[in-house]
């Protein structure tokens, strides 16, 4: 079911002003139709990972192709292929959901935007709500507000940080099976990060353990277990933690 | 994709949301609507209004009659005509016949007439003093003295008149008392540069631009803020890293908001003017200068542009800052530092007319672009039409060159994380 390698990541470093090394040489690939997740503890580098893919912060060093373009010397090229939702990321509040979709959908110089903006409805799965503001919606709403601003557009790469963090049970597999449902539709690629390790083996095709900016291990949800002798990823991740600690 | 469309999809989005933020649209629309015509009413009509507490002591109270002459004084004429007029203007006026009132700290002005007023002044060898007390520091004093001082001038000169034709008659000449008495006269008229004598309305015209350099300090205020909300609001809520990620520049996402920012400062301009109008048509009916000789169209047109470039320049300056800043409230303070440069020169530019400043005070002035945002509203009015041009000009490269060099220091990186 994967393809050919479409993300490659290579020696990934970022040191920020302050002097923090918050990513110490990553390197992996991600292939087409892939779900890759990240995997760490509080602070490991997952969110400053992603938003260097997403061309919002710049490496210290390393480099980062995306379909053969070089993401860090050509953002805006590798924007238009990518779908970038943030860990925490708010709606408008006097905006409508249907706003929203509109705006981002002319932002990225969409060309049938009727069609965009209906498939940005259909995922968020809002119905007559999406013609309230924004402001109004529940948690669970806004974060599906968001995933459908990031995935109408069908890009070619999803990075999803914390896709389901702050949802409850059943807000959090809507989401879930929107992500799912979009990888089998489309046959693109995500790259996320979670702190829910049933959300992970649930989604992911492959994970990386990332400990203090570095992965220390990957593999499918499976063969982790196996690796650590663990009955699930949780524990898996417990018994690497404390290997690497 | 082309700046236009990317500018034109983010002004939509801000508009739409400014357009839904009542509050906001609301204040800076009232803000100006009201100061301007209040600052114009408590300027001048308060000031009119403050009551001042004037006392007539005479200490004469006789009527002297010259027989040679064949004339009367009489100190009670002074007093009661000192009086009358004064209540006319709206002043309270008490008299009295003791100089113990003067000790009431209410007393702003006080006329003493002293004893031997009336036999002094109508005499043919000494003059009559009469003193005039003001308290210090009240502003409307100094006109109540003025006033009393034009009574006094017009009381003397009717009996100097009064004199001077009993003298003629007595001696049997021919002659006219203002032979006698002004044989050399002089008159001023105040003109504009070209030479010709200035009307009222001209002068209320000059008023009504100086208000308009005020009201630069209404339309900036708000079109900063808006700026920094705009952009720290953004990081503050959560709504930036999402507009980043997408295919289009941060500075196309500031400039947007700027030119937002700049509408809003637009807005209040009208708003501005609506209220400066609404003031000079009280001014108009109670000056009775025609409305349209005050207010010029094109002098409006002036101001509107000059509010832009003046807005765009603030911001320009302040940008660097507010793009460094965590936020909303250092963003503010910093800003505040900018406009607050900002008010000093347009509150001074109501009082001052920069446009006469020596050239060595005035040409450092011109590296502030504010200084060219009063010169092109004061060189307008004041008749130099092509100065004011110049200075138009000066203003708007200035205010693009800022831009350019406040939008080099914008990157995406430092725009979603500022520094603690
Ligand atoms: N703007 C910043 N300036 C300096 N250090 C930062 C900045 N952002 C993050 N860091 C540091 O970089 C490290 C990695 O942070 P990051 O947010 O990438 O972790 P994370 O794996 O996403 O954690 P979490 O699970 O809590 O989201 C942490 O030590 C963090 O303190
Ligand atoms: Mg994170």
């Amino acid at each position: 079911m994967t393809g050919r390698d479409m993300l490659v990541v290579n020696d990934l470093h970022k040191i920020y002003d302050d002097g923090t090394h918050a990513v110490k040489g990553l390197s992996f690939t991600l292939k087409q139709g892939e779900i890759y997740g990240l995997i760490g503890p509080n602070g490991a580098g997952k969110s400053t990972t992603l938003r260097m893919i997403a061309t919002l912060i710049k490496p210290t060093r390393g480099s980062i192709y995306l379909n053969g373009v070089d993401v860090v010397k050509e953002p805006l090229k590798a924007r238009k292929m990518i779908g970038y939702l943030p860990e925490e990321a708010e709606v408008y509040p006097r905006l409508t959901g249907r706003e929203h979709l509109l705006f981002y959908a002319r932002l990225y110089g969409i060309e049938n935007i009727e069609e965009t903006v209906e498939y940005g409805a259909e995922i968020s799965g809002l119905g007559d709500k999406l013609d309230k503001k924004a402001g109004e919606y529940s948690k669970g709403m806004k974060r599906r507000l968001l995933l459908a601003l990031v995935l109408m557009r069908s890009p070619q790469l999803a990075i999803l940080d914390e896709p389901t963090s702050g949802l409850d049970v059943y807000a959090s597999v809507r989401v879930r099976r929107i992500i799912k449902e979009y990888v089998s539709k489309t046959g693109h690629s995500v790259i996320l990060s979670s702190h829910n390790m049933l959300e992970v083996e649930y989604l992911c095709d492959r994970v990386s353990f990332i400990i203090n900016g570095k992965i220390i291990t990957t593999g499918s949800p499976s063969e982790l277990k196996a690796r650590y002798n663990a009955l699930n990823l949780e524990e898996a991740f417990v018994k690497a933690v404390e290997e690497h600690g | 994709m082309s700046f236009t469309r990317d500018l034109g999809v983010l002004l939509w989005k801000e508009l739409l949301d400014l357009y839904r933020d009542r509050r906001t649209l609301f204040t800076s629309i009232l803000l100006p609507l009201i100061s301007l015509p209040l600052i114009g009413f408590m300027g001048i009509a308060l000031v009119e209004q403050q009551p001042v507490l004037v006392a007539v002591v005479d200490l004469d109270n006789t009527t002297a009659r010259n027989q040679l002459l064949n004339i009367t004084v009489s100190s009670r004429w002074l007093a009661g005509n000192t009086t009358r007029i004064l209540e006319k203007f709206g002043y309270n006026v008490t008299i009295s016949h003791s100089i113990d009132i003067v000790k009431n700290p209410d007393i702003d002005v006080a006329l003493i007439i002293p004893k031997g007023f009336s036999r002094n002044a109508s005499s043919l060898n000494n003059t009559a003093r009469v003193k005039v007390l003001r308290r210090a520091g009240v502003q409307a004093a100094v006109r109540a003295e003025s006033t009393i001082y034009s009574i006094i001038n017009v009381f003397s000169r009717n009996i100097s008149d009064a004199k001077l034709n009993a003298v003629i008659r007595l001696l049997g000449l021919n002659a006219t008392i203002p032979a006698l008495r002004n044989p050399v006269t002089a008159r001023t008229e105040v003109v504009g540069i070209s030479g010709q004598p200035v009307s009222r309305a001209i002068v209320l015209r000059n008023a009504f631009a100086r208000i308009l350099v005020l009201a630069f300090s209404f339309v900036v205020t708000p079109a900063a803020s808006y700026v920094i909300d705009g952009i720290i609001g953004e990081r503050e809520r959560k709504t930036i890293e999402l507009l980043l990620a997408s295919p289009t520049t941060p500075q196309r996402i500031i400039y947007a908001k700027l030119v937002a920012a700049t509408l809003l400062g637009l807005i209040t301009a009208l708003a501005d003017i609506i209220g400066l109008v609404v003031y000079m048509v009280s001014v108009s009916i109670v000056s009775g200068v025609p409305f349209g000789v005050i207010i010029d169209p094109l002098l409006l047109i002036l101001h509107s542009i000059t509010a832009f470039f003046t807005i765009l320049s603030t911001i320009s300056i302040a940008l660097p800052f507010i793009t460094r800043t965590r936020g909303i409230r250092s963003a503010s303070n910093i800003v505040s530092l900018v406009t607050i440069v900002a008010l000093v020169f347009f509150f001074t530019g109501f009082f001052v007319d920069y446009i006469r400043l020596p050239s060595e005070i005035l040409i450092p002035l011109y590296l502030i672009p504010f200084t060219h945002s009063i010169l092109v509203i004061q060189g307008y009015v004041l008749g130099y039409v092509s100065r004011a041009l110049i200075h138009l000009a000066v203003l708007s490269i200035a205010s693009i060159a800022l831009l350019i060099i406040a939008s080099k220091t914008i990157n995406t990186e430092k725009l979603l994380i500022a520094p603690l």
